[in-house]
């Protein structure tokens, strides 16, 4: 099996829009790749498209080396989720989990218990889910998704609604998961997130691939970063800024300057503003590099 | 969440097996059994019989509109067929609304198809596991009804002999035997129902509908065969499977609606599981409803076609042979009228030599109507001839309600067959079999 995920050449309309137009999308196995885009990009379709949700107009996907035959096909080796998990609500949390082992096969039964204590519901286990909030569900959305061993792992925002040691969690876990042989692929719409776990990325636009390819690649075509700096005397420190070569400034529409440069630039940029006499007050990053260039593919 | 404490090859390496549609039962039985509707139909089946045997021999009195009514003090056995015969006019279709309306539209309600679809088993064993699901519920309620309602007759008023649809006295064996057979051919047009709730159930994505669904069509069909006097229309009538164990009850039992019964219930369980998985077959689920057409213009082309369905039946009804005619009336209500004048001597303590009986010569016609010989109504007339010792005839004259399903109700003169109660030897009080009496025959 050489890739985990093969999707190709897939379009999925709703009425008039192109949800997909023309997705081709590899992932290789033990990989875990971010699906980025803003909402309405067609990231949660696409993830439709692959479990087999929906049906493409045109296009094929094949999972774990298999073919997937339209919308009749076991998902053997895939689990996740898309949009919000959802459960029974008049069901506990470990009968939710009993019955979707039952309908993975019945040697998944036995971890129940051991996987509400990785996500941390093992006290929550005897509750009914319909008392659960978004991010208690969300845990219980991976425990479900684990439950059946899966090899290939596709899950939408799988973050969202997590509290802030949730999300640290999260992204731990699917590194793992990641490191012992389980292919991911996660779709966010937050940049940071992906720089924090993944190798490669996938960026969407209009249903459409703008991007796809390791981060690093990404960081090479990304522009200087740019970052936000007040200073005592914002006249004099444009001025200064013109004298010197690789730096480009501007006003900042909220407050002070928005100063694009590299790191060294940017090293004497401050530097001279010290020597000139004007203070530096603040000086913050205010896009990185990637998130620029995710704004610039995903830009309409 | 405490990662840490897991290792992870431990999930990579199970062995997962396939499960199946029967696994896919299971999970829905516990579902079904989780859920409070269900919870309150089965305790409904299983203690309104009581309830209802204790309200009758406590009040005295006796649900005379349902056959075998006006015996339900006078034999246990009674009880279960009121039942039946209440249950097929409403109780069945509103078990199977109640017990597979919401499989599949509870899916949709709850957002959760996708987390079906996403586990190990292809949407065709999901659909096979929710029906067979529904449908063992289904049946299960209805073994249930049909127990509890046997064991309510039997505790609360006893094993007597049940007297038959043709005047003839039942032996408590038979009586069970029919009354067993009597629900399990309830079994197949309640089958029926229940694939009309799950089409409805996945068609509309609503649960409301899926439970009202079932309990609408039921009422409709209810009043198609109120109209016309055709065979043909009412035949195809789900609901009228449902009457198909009276002809069980006569002395000379037919069991052409049984047959027929049988056939029409697996056509619209067929038609209607068919289209279901076409339905669900090619639907996306594609979440918040993207691509689902909602407001008021499916609701409203579906109930166009419904109406124009049953207008286009209810114009069918009298199409086809008719149904209720004089001669098969005459032919039953004479061997009715017949063993139970016998049965009522009996009772009265007289010595009835067996095989003796009345020669009974009937005339029965409509009053008032342009087509007096046939056709459904509470206008019929019976006039009785009973041929005694020298050729002496006493003519008896009859009020009959006749249904379309060939059962009918006589209510003859008191001055006659005497008040509505007789007293007997060694039983007390009991209800005079001639006094009002119900009997059926074969519209076919």
């Amino acid at each position: 099996m050489s890739t985990a995920v093969e999707a190709l050449g897939l379009v999925k309309c709703f009425g008039a829009i192109r949800a997909v137009d023309g997705v081709d999308l590899t992932v290789r196995p033990a990989e875990i790749r971010g699906l980025l885009g803003p909402n309405g990009a067609g990231k949660t379709t696409l993830l439709r498209l692959l479990f087999g949700l929906i049906r493409p107009e045109r296009g094929s996907v094949s999972l774990l080396g298999r073919q997937q035959d339209g919308t009749d096909g076991r998902l053997d080796g895939v689990a996740g989720f898309v949009e919000d998990a959802r459960f029974y609500p008049y069901l506990s949390a470990r009968h939710n989990l009993e019955l979707l082992a039952r309908l993975d096969g019945l040697g998944a039964r036995g971890r129940v218990g051991e996987l509400l204590e990785l996500v941390g519901l093992a006290k929550d286990g005897g509750r009914k889910v319909g008392t659960f909030s978004t991010g208690m569900r969300q845990r219980l959305g991976l425990a479900a998704a684990l439950l059946r061993a899966p090899r290939l792992l596709l899950l939408d925002e799988p973050t969202a609604g997590l509290d802030p040691e949730g999300t640290r969690e999260m992204r731990r876990l699917l590194r793992e998961l990641a490191a012992s042989g389980v292919t991911v692929l996660f779709s966010s719409h937050d940049m940071a997130e992906v720089e924090h776990v993944c190798e490669t990325v996938t960026i969407m636009r209009a249903g459409q691939i703008v991007w796809d390819g390791p981060l690093t690649a990404l960081r090479a075509e990304a522009p200087v970063p740019e970052h936000r700096i007040v200073t005592s005397d914002d006249v004099r420190a444009a001025e200064l800024a013109r004298t010197l070569p690789g730096l480009r400034l501007e006003a900042d529409p909220e407050r002070g300057l928005r100063v694009s440069a590299d790191a060294e630039r940017l090293d004497a940029f401050v530097i001279a503003l010290g020597r000139a006499g004007v203070a530096v007050r603040e000086l913050e990053l205010a896009e990185s590099p990637l998130e620029t260039m995710f704004f610039r593919l995903t830009s309409q | 969440m405490t990662s840490s404490s897991v290792s992870f090859d431990t999930f990579v390496e199970v062995e997962v097996k396939p499960p199946g549609a029967a696994q896919v039962v299971r999970v829905e039985l516990s579902k079904l059994a989780g859920q409070l509707p269900t919870r309150v139909v089965a305790a409904v089946v299983v203690l309104a019989p009581f309830a209802v045997a204790g309200v009758l021999k406590a009040q005295g009195a006796v649900p005379a509109d349902t056959l075998f009514g006006r015996w339900v003090h006078t034999s246990g056995f009674a009880l279960p067929l009121v039942v039946l015969g209440f249950a097929g006019s409403w109780g069945f279709p509103v078990l199977a609304g109640l017990v597979a309306g919401d499989v599949f539209a509870g899916e949709d309600r709850h957002d959760t198809w996708k987390l079906l679809l996403t586990r190990s088993c292809s949407r065709g064993e999901i659909f096979v596991g929710k029906t067979l699901a529904a449908a063992t519920c289904a049946v299960l309620m209805v073994c249930a009804l049909a127990l509890s309602s046997l064991a309510a007759g039997a505790l609360v008023i006893g094993t007597q002999p049940l007297v038959g649809l043709s005047g003839t006295l039942l032996p408590p064996g038979h009586s069970l035997a029919l009354v067993l057979l009597g629900w399990s051919i309830a079994l197949l047009p309640t089958l029926g129902f229940v694939s009309l709730a799950l089409l409805i159930s996945v068609a509309t994505r609503s649960s409301v509908m899926g439970v009202l669904g079932p309990v609408i069509v039921g009422a409709a069909m209810q009043l198609l065969s109120l109209v016309g006097k055709g065979e043909i229309v009412r035949t195809l009538l789900l609901s009228s499977g449902f009457d198909a164990w009276h002809g069980l009850f006569t002395a000379n039992p037919y069991y052409g609606p049984v047959g027929r019964s049988a056939a029409v219930s697996v056509g619209y369980i067929v038609v209607s599981l068919a289209v279901a998985w076409i339905v669900v077959r090619r639907r996306d689920f594609a979440g918040s409803d993207a691509g689902w057409r909602s407001g008021w213009v499916v609701p409203a082309r579906a109930l166009a076609v419904a109406g124009a369905a049953v207008a286009l039946l209810a114009v069918a009804s009298s199409w086809g042979p008719k149904s209720v005619t004089a001669g098969r009336l005459e032919a039953s209500i004479s061997t009715t009228f017949s063993n139970l004048a016998v049965y009522q001597q009996k009772l009265l303590g007289r010595r009835v030599p067996a095989g003796a009986g009345l020669d009974v010569l009937p005339t029965c016609k409509r009053r008032g109507v342009s087509t007096p010989y046939s056709g459904q109504g509470d206008d019929w007339h019976c006039t009785l001839d009973v041929v005694g010792r020298q050729a002496r005839q006493m003519p008896i004259g009859f009020d009959v309600n006749v249904r379309a399903n060939g059962c009918y109700t006589a209510e003859g003169p008191p001055s006659v067959i005497g008040p509505a109660t007789i007293r007997t030897r060694g039983r007390g009080v009991v209800p005079n079999p001639l006094f009002v009496f119900d009997g059926c025959f074969d519209t076919s």
